[in-house]
């Protein structure tokens, strides 16, 4: 067998398709036995209907029982159960970053609180390039495993987030449209388009292959590598191509549908955007899963929703509008509206948690094992524009560093920012003793 | 004496409303809004910045008022106005140091509920 580099790359005409985890790479793997923990951070905004009172006492967010015999079945967390054991339920914490200081940032919730989600910082109010929040925590993450893989983290999200300028209450764009930041002052743009998120993680360079599979450009150096590897790695790797393949003639059929003229639902959208949520979604955790299989980045921060969208989930089962949905009036009947939109969203992850549970790390253990994603918003009850009681989870178990199957009430006013602290502990970066308004590490070992 | 040491001991727990609170006005969904207040003896004086159909622009009006015993009264006008309007709110302190009360429009005759948490003091930032 061929010892081959662990960033071998099938390298064609203007494209190089990084390889998934072969056998044939462990003698360079024996050089290197840290686990490789991958990071996925999900924000949707608009909190949840289970931060409202009643919401609350239905536990419509969080189960009812702490520890490990938590019932999921009245949450919006249920369609995780088959997740249990790889899930950590963080409540009863408050981003108090996302609140207002003084009198002037009093109403502008909705524009300031995607910055807050994973700063846990206060964003400065201004409308000007003088903005400010802090570094986030996949940035953290990222910087700490700098120069590891080939692209350090991508920026996902589903909704437009394309708007310059001002997004209301003194408030620039740049805090509603980012939730990644490289540094306090530098906000990282968001890629909305599967087909941008493609080229990037197979590097083509130039103009995309819409009509051609990018497999066809490393078919050559492909069959020469088929013949050096032995049966096994020679099917992981039909198996992985497989898998890009089938990614990129979604996305072509993407395309060319929305090309054809036919009439869409979101005719300003990019080409390469589903018009549907949910396959919008699921392509986007595909790219993920293939990103992680091949180690060409581990960390992907991921916008699942913007500010004030008035979005219709039908597969909700509920056909309100977003935004006007979340302002329920504290009425239970809307809160239980509310509560199905909810639900949908997270119904998505598990798609996800099943892909990476499939695939397998070099020492055997999957990739959700060594994965870490969280999930949640920096705003709780919305029809409050409140920040208390925030929506969080986590999935997966770190490379062990979580233990998973529990739930973690915190103690009222406890700030989000401790969970996240012992995020970072989990990541690896244990030396930091402070991430936002943190005052201590939490315990989501239960 | 008695009658001084009884002052002193009112003066030492009527809670003072003095400060900045995010007023959540109830107009089918909760409009965040500044009311920022000066207590003086029993006297009252403060701001209201009222939301307008433009999310990007308020309106301060002036306000003058009365506590007594923790329940208040509170009046502007909003000036430059299309037509003279005042605004009337009345609340009252709760157990646990928010604000609740109601809030008249006049013309238009709106009356809409309301709840306001002070906001935290903060180190400067």
């Amino acid at each position: 067998m061929i010892p081959l580099s662990r960033r071998a790359v099938l390298r064609g005409l203007g494209a190089a398709v990084a390889l998934p985890a072969l056998d044939a790479m462990v003698p360079l793997r024996a050089q290197a036995p840290r686990k490789k923990i991958r990071l996925v951070c999900v924000e949707m905004v608009h909190g949840a209907a289970g931060s409202a009172p009643i919401g609350i006492k239905k536990n419509l967010w969080a189960p009812a029982a702490t520890g490990g015999d938590f019932d999921l079945s009245p949450t919006s967390l249920r369609t995780l159960e088959p997740f249990r054991d790889q899930l950590t339920i963080v409540s009863n914490c408050d981003c108090d970053p996302a609140e207002p200081f003084t009198a002037n940032e009093i109403g502008g919730d909705h524009a300031r609180s995607s910055a807050v989600f994973l700063t846990q910082a206060h964003p400065k109010q201004t409308l000007g390039g003088d903005v400010r929040a802090g570094t986030s925590l996949d940035q953290i993450y990222a910087q700490r495993i700098d120069g590891e893989t080939p692209v350090a983290s991508m920026q996902l999200c589903i909704e437009p987030v394309d708007q310059s300028g001002g997004c209301g209450f003194g408030y620039s764009c740049a805090y509603t449209d980012a939730i990644s930041w490289a540094s306090p002052t530098r906000p990282l743009p968001m890629i909305r388009n599967p087909r941008i998120v493609f080229d990037e993680l197979f590097g083509v360079n130039g103009k995309s292959p819409e009509d051609r599979s990018i497999l066809d450009w490393v078919l050559g150096t492909s069959r020469r590598l088929m013949n050096t590897l032995g049966a096994a790695d020679r099917a992981k790797l039909a198996d992985y191509m497989d898998n890009v393949r089938e990614v990129e003639r979604r996305i072509q059929t993407v395309e060319k549908f929305n090309r054809s003229g036919e009439p869409r639902d979101l005719p300003a959208a990019p080409s390469g955007v589903p018009d549907s949520f949910s396959e919008h979604v699921k392509l986007m955790f595909d790219l993920q899963a293939l990103a992680f299989a091949s180690d060409v980045t581990r960390v992907f921060a991921f916008k699942l929703g913007r500010d004030n969208s008035n979005r219709v989930y039908p597969e909700s089962g509920f056909n309100g509008a977003f935004h006007p949905t979340s302002h329920h009036s504290g009425k239970e009947s809307k809160i239980v509206d509310f509560a199905k939109i909810n639900t949908y969203h997270v119904s998505l992850i598990p798609y996800l948690l099943n892909a990476l549970q499939q695939l397998r790390d070099e020492d055997g253990s999957t990739v959700l094992d060594n994965t870490l994603l969280l999930y949640g918003s920096a705003m709780g009850d919305s029809n409050q524009h409140n920040h208390k009681r925030v929506p969080f989870f986590i999935a997966g178990r770190a490379g062990g560093a979580l233990r998973g199957g529990v739930h973690v009430r915190a103690p009222n006013q406890t700030p989000l920012a401790d969970a996240m602290l012992s995020v970072l502990h989990a990541l690896g970066c244990e030396d930091l003793d402070r991430f936002g308004d943190s005052e201590k590490p939490m315990d989501l070992r239960g | 004496m008695h009658f001084i040491v009884a002052a002193l001991l009112a003066l030492a727990t009527t809670p003072n409303v003095t400060g900045t609170w995010n007023m959540g006005l109830d107009a089918g969904h909760v409009i965040p809004t500044p009311l920022v207040l000066t207590q003086d003896g029993n006297a009252l004086t403060g701001t209201i910045a009222l939301p307008t159909q433009d999310f990007n622009k308020r309106v301060e009006v002036k306000l003058t008022g009365e506590i007594v015993d923790g329940a208040f009264k509170l009046s502007g006008n909003v000036e430059n106005a299309k037509e003279p309007t005042t605004i009337a709110i009345e609340g009252k302190i709760l157990e646990d140091g928010t604000l609740e009360g109601h809030l008249d429009l006049v013309p238009g005759h709106s009356n809409l509920k309301w709840t306001a948490e002070r906001l935290k003091e903060r180190k400067q930032q």
